[in-house]
């Protein structure tokens, strides 16, 4: 698969922005709490272990659902500001951490959502080998993201936490506030639309 | 469920697996993280210090109490009287010169106001005090220069609400 530049790629923070390398990525086998008890501690270090190992997630959640790499980014930020100043909030016996993110995320792109879905994603570079065939399957899953986004929320951010984020059930209802059967029937019932939506193209070019 | 539909979602997954913030936004971030920080241990600071300041002021506050000189009480200067056993009678009504009656044979002068405009007296109290010679010329009666200094006894009619209204000279008979 090509690697482009495009927003979408992910990005060595460490070599192209500069961004101190070592000490946060030495902490990687730390769990979500431990990072955020450290970080609540004033500790900088586990606060970027933790954006570095959550913001991922955040940002596509946020995009998926606007279609917007600009809402996105704000989200994302926004997420982890709230992070930063309500983080003692945040209860493990409620869920897991990557839940309690999720739910912040979605209450910031529910407010946004109705103002400014206007997809501004941006189109990646196209490897020179097999053009034809890497166009197609493009074109396939921005049809696919196009009737993603025209889901009506509640439905979409069903689809999108567990067929896109591969979120569990369980994870899913704790980001939504809602039992896991609701989870279920609305998976269920948002599939069915896309599946109404996208007919005969779907399974053509993404296999 | 549909495995096609299935099979699309998990392409747009993949496909958007590798996106992610800008590092711009976690720069921001530890900025935010840095000031934060700052501003706890700014607040942090000036709790401790104003607990250290209260505590400060507190210790001075003994201190000085403990080492601060007694003061002895002493006679109020201006309350150069001196209560007497003297008959605390109901004053009511007037003239309060009817209900003061002495019990030893005495002499008495009217009673004097102390207070200029004050309304007549229907309930009081009398006190009986010795005061010197000087406080009848204070109210206009004579009293030779060499004994403005001898004690005399004197009525002072306290109304209900404290106040000395009027006062009167006494003279015992012997």
């Amino acid at each position: 698969m090509c690697v482009g530049s495009g927003s979408f790629r992910r990005r060595d923070f460490l070599e192209r922005n500069g961004l101190p390398r070592g000490n946060p990525d030495r902490i990687v086998e730390s769990t979500d709490q431990d990072l955020l008890r450290r970080m609540l501690a004033g500790d900088e270090e586990a606060f970027t272990a933790l954006y570095r190992r959550r913001q991922g997630a955040v940002y596509r959640f946020a995009m998926q659902m606007t279609g917007s790499v600009v809402i996105a980014e704000d989200v994302t930020q926004e997420v982890f500001l709230a992070l930063i100043e309500t983080g003692g909030r945040y209860d493990a016996a409620r869920g897991a951490l990557a839940s309690f993110l999720f739910g912040i995320a979605r209450n910031l792109v529910l407010r946004r959502i109705d103002r400014e879905t206007v997809a501004e994603i941006e189109e990646e570079p196209v490897c020179e080998d097999d053009v034809l065939g890497e166009l197609t399957r493009r074109e396939t899953i921005e049809q696919v993201r196009r009737a993603v986004l025209s889901l009506p929320p509640v439905y979409r951010e069903a689809v999108v936490l567990c067929d896109l984020q591969d979120l569990s059930y369980q994870d899913a209802a704790e980001a939504l506030h809602c039992p896991v059967g609701t989870v279920r029937s609305r998976l269920n019932r948002g599939r069915a639309m896309l599946a109404q939506k996208l007919g005969a193209r779907v399974g053509e070019g993404v296999a | 469920m549909n495995p096609d539909i299935l099979t699309a979602l998990r392409a747009l997954g993949d496909a958007d697996r590798v996106a992610e913030a800008s590092p711009d936004v976690e720069r921001k971030l530890r900025g935010a993280f840095r000031r934060k920080q700052r501003a706890r241990i700014w607040k942090r600071a000036a709790v401790w210090s104003a607990a250290v300041a209260a505590a400060l002021v507190a210790m001075i506050a003994a201190y000085e109490r403990q080492h601060e000189p007694k003061q002895i009480a002493q006679p109020v200067r201006h309350v150069a009287v001196e209560a007497v056993e003297a008959p605390v009678l109901s004053v009511s009504p007037m003239p309060v010169r009817k209900a003061a009656r002495p019990r030893r044979r005495e002499m008495v002068t009217e009673f004097f106001p102390l207070l200029d405009g004050a309304p007549p007296v229907d309930r009081g109290e009398l006190l009986r005090v010795r005061l010197p010679a000087s406080a009848m010329r204070a109210v206009g009666l004579p009293v030779p220069e060499d004994r403005l200094a001898d004690p005399v006894q004197a009525d002072v009619l306290i109304s209900e609400d404290g106040l000395a209204t009027a006062i009167r000279f006494v003279k015992t008979s012997q």
